[in-house]
């Protein structure tokens, strides 16, 4: 056998066995996608959900980042369900779980998260099928946008939504802030960049601001913490140096939300 | 023949006693018969040499017979019938002069049962009978002949006549009456106690029918089931029984007025003696409605004043009150509450554990209202009229807690309905609780895990098909359709074996097979519920804005759940079906729902037109709080009554009702011949029931009558022709044996 024939076959051999054992390894590796699945059975009545939505062109400044929804994901949900969990008598299952607007699941959550809304651009049908789930009962709880142009962003896509429902200021006597804490404080929660900057706002977005828009019996359908960023005291909870004192109002926000829309 | 052998007619030996009325004593007529025996044993004995013994014995046998038959007529048989003494006894002729007894073919059942009792006296002229008449319709009248008598009577009460006709004569040797009827009787017809009341007088009642008991051409409405107060925008199931004795097609109309509500097409089967037609429609408006139902003539029809009914409904601007006792946030709470929350008649308190420390209240009146918790005392309980538990422990509740649920449902009468949860029904604890009892299903213990959170498509049974709480649709094929397209619920929770009375109404296909999902059963005054599924929230998410099928369910099954919630103070009127009287039923319970006693009761009584007076109430000693009182009504219309409780000359409770009664209308329904009653009657009477072909029996069953004056006849039956047939063949059997035996 010529030399250069023998090294070829001990090439291909080598080939071989690394392919079965790429093969082998793969056949007998943990399946990534087992969570998922089952978390797709909710074995909790409250599952949470974050939308997955497509970005915009931010503020007519070019297309904005990508998967911004992602912000704060996964730890934002898993700290915030673990303190419906301990807070409250919600049976709140534990994995966290991402839809689209146009997902046929969406209807089994009737709560659901967005995060950046500044970022977000619903098309029609993406807001007709927002609407329907928001009118069916479902609920929508919008966080960490800042200024007015990301507002102006959530805005165009919200009037998509409901073009004939006004947005306006969450009134302090509403049940949203009452049904488990009293929410009368109005602090700014803000991102974790208030750690090392000591500034509580982004961009003009100096005042918060709650609001939301109502269903025709008077019901909280969205509620939109403007000027804010919730997510973020969720997420670093279990930072020493984000303040305590924002966290566990971010989570009493969170949850009075939350148990609102499990009541009306 | 039976009488040409025996000399008399069979029925004579049926009513007669046998007795020997011969001169010579029973003692000499024995020591003939023993000499005659030993005579007769002694000179066969001798002739044993000449004949086999089996010969003997035949001979034997027969000539015993024939001294036996001898002896027998010796003793001379005789039947002693005891019959009316001739003159002296009455008979009370009574005739239906009811107005159903205007129908009939080419002569009218009126004219039928005049004949028949014209012919009853001619028909034993030796009896002499002296004759009384009476008329019969809602009272027995006397007159002198029938000669004037015509049917005019607008109702008929068989008991309450005949029994003045029998305390008229209590006093005079009356041997019997005879009753000429169609049978119908419009006072509800002939009670146990009503027919045991005239047979204690003794005198047999002979029954006359007249009439057909099929009318082919005629179809009648018989009854109407409807309820009498429903609540604003519920929509109504009338159950209209139509009798029809043919195959038909007709249709069921509804008017309030002149609107006409429903219209539903009937198919009148041949092998269905009646046909109940289901009815729905909807009723807006609060206050007192006047329905009337009407089903389209068949052909030939000539009465078609039995064709409609009218009823009354009041439409009642109540608010009915459902405590929900919730044991954690969830998706079936939030929806539960929002499919009712345009209700305007219902209100539902609820009381939510939001976190391990925290209740959360809505819908509640006051801010005092369920502070301290759930109920804690009756007052406060039965002041709801359902009770709804979701997702909790039975150990969230004290047992004197439990104590009041039981009570909620067996004394105050509410409605308990159990909602499966993580921690519900057999997860909760409830199957081991002071409530076990009281719910529909037996429940798993909480040691075996019975709640999942899995997606279950959901069936109706035949029973839940028929249910109108469970109704999408207006047809039954469309309903099920409608249900089988409903998205799966999200979980289903396992539950036990039915008890009893238990009726499933809805089920649940599950990985592990079919289980109920909904079901009900009478507890004490109440109602108990248990739905195994904390999930139908899928269908208001699943289903477009448009469709109301989860709104609608909640809205029917809470409207069930206090549809037969009694209140403290009601009153109610019932009866006045054919021309019977209102009776009256007012209950005064305090706010525990303990009876009330220490009153007096009086009721206003008021027609449409204005005509009003007042009647007073009696307690009834049966039931504690009942107080009753019965209204004869001066005219058709509707009428309304309202009670007012007074305690030391002050009213304490009001309470009203109101009905529709028609006068005069109740002989044209019923109008075919009752026959069960008239035999009812004369069975238990000791008399005959007799139908216009039978009336040649009638003379004699007035002759032996055992009623009245009597005296006993005695007819000799030794010469019955059958006694010398019988010695003459015994004979001749002998002769004719010996004969072939050579022994002659």
């Amino acid at each position: 056998m010529p030399k250069a024939f023998r090294k070829a076959f001990n090439v291909l051999c080598i080939a071989a066995m690394f392919t079965a054992v790429t093969v082998w390894g793969q056949a007998n590796a943990p399946d990534k996608q087992a969570p998922a699945r089952a978390a797709r059975e909710a074995p909790g009545e409250f599952q949470f959900v974050r939308l997955a939505y497509a970005p915009s062109q931010y503020c007519g400044r070019g297309y904005g980042r990508q998967q911004m929804w992602r912000t704060d994901y996964p730890d934002a949900d898993h700290h915030f369900v673990r303190g419906v969990d301990r807070l409250t008598r919600i049976a709140a299952a534990e994995q966290p779980r991402i839809l689209t607007p146009m997902d046929n699941d969406i209807y089994d959550f009737p709560w659901i998260y967005a995060v950046e809304v500044g970022y977000w651009d619903l098309n029609e049908k993406e807001a007709g099928r927002m609407r329907e789930y928001l009118l069916r009962g479902g609920f929508l709880m919008v966080d960490d946008f800042h200024g007015s142009c990301e507002w102006s962003a959530f805005v165009a896509s919200m009037s998509k939504v409901f073009p004939d429902r006004p947005i306006i200021e969450i009134p302090e006597s509403d049940e949203a802030f009452h049904v488990i804490y009293d929410l009368d404080q109005r602090i700014q929660i803000p991102s974790r960049m208030f750690i090392y900057s000591g500034v509580t706002w982004e961009k003009d977005g100096y005042e918060p601001h709650w609001r939301g828009i109502y269903d025709s019996d008077g019901r909280l359908m969205v509620a939109i913490n403007f000027n804010m960023d919730i997510g973020d005291a969720w997420e670093h909870a279990d930072w020493p140096d984000y303040p305590e004192n924002m966290t566990a109002l971010a989570y009493r926000f969170g949850i009075n939300y939350l148990v609102y829309a499990m009541t009306h | 023949m039976f009488e040409f052998l025996f000399k008399y007619p069979r029925e004579d030996y049926a009513r007669s006693e046998l007795i020997f009325v011969g001169h010579w004593s029973a003692w000499v007529l024995v020591v003939i018969a023993i000499i005659a025996v030993i005579g007769i044993s002694v000179f066969l004995y001798r002739r044993h040499s000449f004949v086999r013994g089996y010969q003997l014995a035949a001979i034997w046998m027969l000539q015993i017979a024939m001294l036996s038959l001898v002896v027998w007529v010796l003793a001379q048989p005789t039947l002693s019938t005891e019959r009316l003494r001739a003159g002296e006894n009455t008979v009370a002729l009574v005739l239906d002069v009811s107005e159903s007894m205007v129908f009939g073919d080419a002569e009218s059942r009126f004219q039928q049962a005049l004949r028949s009792l014209s012919g009853v006296v001619q028909a034993d002229a030796a009896l002499n009978l002296s004759v009384r008449h009476y008329e019969l319709g809602e009272t027995a009248t006397a007159v002198t002949s029938f000669l004037e008598s015509q049917a005019t009577a607008t109702s008929t009460s068989i008991a309450d006549s005949l029994g003045i006709v029998l305390r008229e004569a209590r006093f005079s040797p009356l041997a019997a009456v005879v009753l000429s009827s169609d049978g119908a009787d419009t006072s509800g017809g002939l009670s146990v106690d009503e027919l045991a009341a005239i047979a204690a007088f003794g005198v047999p009642v002979h029954t006359v029918a007249v009439g057909r008991t099929a009318i082919p051409e005629d179809i009648e409405i018989t009854d109407i089931t409807l309820p009498d107060k429903v609540l604003p925008g519920s929509t109504l199931s009338a159950r209209v029984s139509i009798r029809h004795d043919a195959p038909a097609s007709t249709q069921v109309k509804v008017y309030a007025g002149d609107d006409l509500l429903a219209l539903v097409p009937v198919e009148l089967r041949a092998d269905a003696g009646i046909t109940t037609a289901r009815v729905e429609f909807e009723i807006a408006e609060a206050g007192h409605h006047r329905i009337h139902f009407s089903v389209d003539s068949v052909p030939g029809e000539t009465e078609l004043r039995n064709n409609s009914r009218s009823t009354l409904v009041e439409v009642a601007n109540q608010k009915y009150r459902i405590l929900y006792f919730e044991g954690e946030p969830r998706w079936e709470y939030k929806f539960l509450r929002r499919a009712i929350g345009n209700d305007d008649d219902l209100q539902v308190v609820s009381l939510l554990r939001v976190s391990p420390n925290k209740f959360y209240r809505q819908g509640i009146d006051t801010p005092e209202q369920l502070e301290s918790g759930f109920p804690t005392t009756r007052e406060e309980l039965f002041a709801y009229d359902a009770l709804i538990i979701g997702s909790v422990e039975a150990a969230s509740l004290s047992a004197e807690q439990q104590v009041l649920i039981r009570d909620f449902v067996s004394e105050r009468g509410g409605s308990l309905l159990m909602i499966a949860g993580p921690n519900g029904l057999g997860n909760g604890g409830w199957g081991q609780s002071e409530i076990a009892d009281v719910l529909p299903l037996s429940l798993p213990p909480s040691s075996i895990p019975s709640f999942f959170r899995k997606k279950a498509s959901v069936e109706l049974t035949p029973q839940g098909a028929d249910a109108q709480m469970l109704r999408f649709a207006d047809t039954l094929d469309a309903n099920r359709l409608s249900w089988s397209e409903l998205p799966n619920v999200a979980d289903y929770q396992v539950t036990g074996s039915l008890k009893p009375a238990a009726v499933t109404l809805l089920n649940v296909d599950t990985d592990i097979g079919q289980m109920p999902l909904l079901v009900t059963h009478p507890f004490g005054r109440g109602h108990a519920w248990i739905l195994a599924s904390g999930g139908t929230w899928r269908w208001q998410m699943s289903l477009p804005l448009e469709d109301q099928r989860h709104e609608t369910f909640w809205r029917q099954l809470l409207r069930a759940l206090v549809a037969s919630s009694p209140q403290g103070v009601s009153l109610t009127a019932g009866g006045g079906s054919g021309d019977s009287n209102i009776v009256l039923r007012a209950e005064f319970r305090d706010e525990e729902f303990r009876p009330v006693d220490d009153i007096g009761v009086t009721a206003q009584v008021s027609h449409e037109d204005g005509e009003s007076w007042s009647v007073n109430l009696q307690a009834s000693a049966a039931d504690p709080g009942v107080f009753t009182a019965e209204i004869d009504p001066t005219e058709s219309g509707t009428w309304y009554f309202e009670a007012v409780a007074h305690r030391n000359d002050e009213a304490v409770a009001t309470a009203r009702a109101s009905i529709h009664y028609d006068s005069g209308q109740a002989e044209y329904f019923n109008i075919r011949r009752d026959s069960a009653q008239l035999r009812a009657l004369s069975e238990a009477t000791g008399g005959q029931y007799l139908e216009p072909q039978d009336l040649d029996m009638l003379p004699d069953l007035l002759r032996y009558s055992s009623s009245g004056i009597t005296e006993q006849e005695y007819r000799a039956i030794w010469d019955a022709p059958a006694i010398f047939i019988l010695l003459l063949m015994l004979k001749a059997g002998e002769w004719l044996l010996r004969r072939r035996w050579s022994t002659i």
